[in-house]
């Protein structure tokens, strides 16, 4: 059985995020793996090393500092989950939780959970707009799209971003970098959202999981025509294919 | 006579020819060059208003809502300015003084009702004093242009405060309009809807405010109609569901809504020939509205029983006898209101869905996640096939497919002609047609030509 653990999916809702959770879920399920979701909200007790692959996506401002609040007093086991190789993906305000610190346009320093090597600044003005980036996934290079909406700037120190960025923004709009990937922790400012048109992607992550738990089979290959075509009409039209 | 109104209603007119002769149906740019000419156009045209203006705001049901007031107040025999095409940006509502203007500029009209984009609210309001704002309800819409909520409920709220002497006409069951009550320093009344045979014990997943806007504890619910409205309270503070000065009781939505209208001790029977609880809303607004301005209850009545939807609000046609819809999606509330219709009745459909990502329709498509397609895949005994386009049809199709819709039921034509022929010519008994904002008025066109040429064979 993998658990997936949802993270706040009442609060860290915006742009349709649960799409990420909803891919995860559908491409278990197409391959005959039990999968199960569990939400976990604020308040809640939360047990990483019970869980397979967490998802934690954006929110609005407002509800990213209370969340920010509530996850610091799990600090301690994320990191050493992390760690120890537990498959995370974070999203947007999620991905910037994950850094050393949000600095804001008035100069206040919101420390994040000081998980990855990376910070965080508001910027003048929102970077908004399709991307493409490429990334390497078990050696491969694959090209994944999205929709970025983002003001805060990341600038990561030592650590690898998740892929070049090939149109769009990326992290700040400067350094072509996007996203980042920690052992099996994958940040990335891309909604769409994320997984459900990149499904090698999605799958890679199933693919992590199954090895955590021991299992060292190949996935069973699914149909992808809608998703690819999904890809490629963005790729297209940004004028990389 | 002021001379530079004189040339920007002119220049203003010339552009609105020019773009119909030139098949362009833009309603906004005439409004857009003659602000330019002249700044203070639409101040000029709007004092010009002989009784007031009604200005009506909010995510879901300003057209609708709009289009029921002006239908209440030309039954009660008044002039109207309205802007019923749903250009509701300054230079829409621009658009809509100019084109009921003479070319001297000059307006005769008793009021003024206009549907303003939650974003345009303090541009329009500099330049404007309504009388009456009617706020629906607040979604998620096109968040890459508006952002989060919370600021579009900041924006209007500064806006009200600050230019406003206007009464508020409000939804008590949306806690996100009825906190106007309080944010703001203007007399407001209420209208809602009690609980009813489709009232639920749980809302859908996207629901917006789950907190309360004042505290922040959770809000605790009697019962949902859908989204976030319903009958709430606050768990710490004292804010709650405001007492309705109207509430429609006992309703019943199938194809057409029926309930029992109660105000001011006095109660009356509505029908209307729409279906949705979002329209019962749109009619409890307009009915408000009505009351407000001291219009008969009996004329308000026979105002909204003309009321037929326009262009893609539910819109319905007959082709060769197939019960065929058109229904307008913009974000994820009205779709999932929209998809609701499909389980009125057991016949099996065809559904059309188009979704462009231009500007008006909001660049973002992530918004489809937040509509429970999910109802689709469970339901497939409704269904004989869905066929996406428009400019990101495909993506729509991932979505059907992951929401557990079969693949084999799902196709993509991304020519729109063939697509609408397709689905109109299905097997199914009622072919449904869901379309965004920039592909609505082509599909619209196709519709009516091919529906035309169908019914007279």
């Amino acid at each position: 059985m993998i658990k997936i653990c949802h993270l706040y999916p009442d609060l860290l809702n915006l742009y349709g995020d649960r799409g990420n959770v909803i891919a995860f879920q559908q491409r278990c399920r197409w391959r005959n793996i039990p999968v199960e979701v569990h939400e976990v909200s604020i308040g809640e007790a939360l047990y990483f090393e019970q869980y397979d692959f967490v998802f934690l996506g954006g929110g609005s401002d407002r509800e990213q500092n209370l969340i920010a609040a509530d996850l610091m007093r799990w600090r301690e086991e994320l990191k050493d989950a992390v760690e120890k190789g537990l498959v995370l993906l974070a999203i947007c305000g999620g991905y910037q939780l994950l850094g050393k610190y949000y600095l804001t346009r008035a100069g206040e320093n919101m420390p994040g959970l000081d998980i990855l090597d990376f910070h965080t600044r508001a910027g003048d003005r929102r970077l908004v707009g399709n991307v493409a980036i490429e990334t390497s996934l078990g050696g491969e290079p694959v090209r994944l799209t999205g929709f970025e909406n983002h003001s805060g700037q990341t600038y990561l120190g030592n650590i690898r971003p998740l892929g070049k960025v090939l149109s769009g923004k990326g992290n700040n709009g400067k350094d072509g970098r996007e996203g980042v990937l920690y052992k099996n922790v994958f940040g990335s400012y891309l909604h769409g959202p994320l997984l459900p048109k990149n499904a090698r992607l999605t799958d890679h992550l199933i693919s992590l999981v199954l090895k955590r738990k021991g299992r060292q089979d190949t996935l069973k290959p699914l149909d992808n025509t809608f998703e690819d075509r999904a890809c490629a009409v963005m790729l297209r039209r940004m004028g990389l294919l | 006579m002021k001379i530079n109104l004189f040339c920007a209603v002119v220049t203003g007119r010339m552009v609105a020819l020019a773009s119909r002769l030139s098949g362009h149906g833009g309603s906004s740019l005439p409004g857009l060059v003659a602000g330019k000419i002249y700044h203070r156009c639409l101040h000029d045209l709007a004092g010009q208003v002989r009784k007031g203006i009604i200005m009506v705001t909010g995510t879901n049901g300003k057209t609708t809502t709009t289009n029921m007031i002006a239908g209440i107040l030309e039954k009660a025999r008044f002039k109207v300015v309205a802007n019923y095409e749903g250009a509701n940006m300054a230079s829409g509502v621009t658009t809509s003084f100019i084109m009921k203007a003479g070319l001297s500029g000059k307006i005769d009209c008793d009021y003024a009702i206009i549907e303003v984009d939650e974003a345009s609210v303090p541009g329009v309001m500099k330049e404007l004093n309504p009388e009456i704002v009617v706020i629906t309800n607040f979604f998620r819409d096109q968040l890459d242009r508006y952002w989060e909520i919370e600021k579009v409920v900041g924006v209007i709220r500064d806006a009200l405060n600050k230019y406003g002497y206007a009464n508020l006409v409000l939804n008590a069951d949306d806690p996100l309009v009825a906190q106007f009550g309080r944010i703001t320093r203007l007399p407001a009344t209420f209208y809602g809807i009690g609980r009813h045979g489709q009232s639920t014990a749980t809302s859908t997943r996207t629901r917006e405010a789950k907190r309360c806007p004042f505290c922040g504890a959770a809000l605790v619910y009697d019962f949902f109609h859908y989204g976030q409205l319903g009958n709430y309270r606050c768990a710490e503070c004292s804010f709650k569901r405001p007492e309705p000065g109207l509430v429609a009781m006992d309703a019943t939505v199938t194809d057409k809504i029926n309930c029992r209208m109660v105000y001011n001790g006095d109660e009356a029977q509505l029908a209307i020939q729409t279906t949705g609880i979002y329209n019962l809303y749109n009619a409890l607004a307009a009915f408000a509205t009505g009351l407000q301005l001291g219009i008969d209850a009996a004329v308000i009545l026979s105002g909204l029983n003309r009321y037929r939807p326009v262009t893609g609000r539910m819109e319905n046609f007959d082709y060769r006898g197939k019960p065929v819809f058109l229904i307008l999606v913009k974000n994820p509330t009205g779709f999932n209101e929209g998809l609701s219709a499909l389980f009125f009745n057991q016949r099996k459909k065809d559904v059309f869905i188009a979704i462009n990502d231009n500007d008006a329709d909001g660049k973002d498509v992530s918004w489809l996640w937040d509509v429970d397609f999910e109802i689709l895949g469970n339901g497939q005994q409704f269904f004989n096939s869905f066929l996406c386009t428009g400019k990101r049809g495909e993506e729509m199709a991932v979505r059907l497919k992951y929401a557990g819709v079969p693949q084999d039921k799902i196709a993509v034509d991304p020519d729109m002609p063939s697509a609408v022929k397709k689905i109109l010519d299905g097997p199914g008994k009622q072919s449904y047609f869901f379309s965004t904002y920039t592909a609505l008025r082509q599909v619209h066109g196709i519709l009516e030509a091919l529906i035309a040429g169908g019914n007279k064979k």
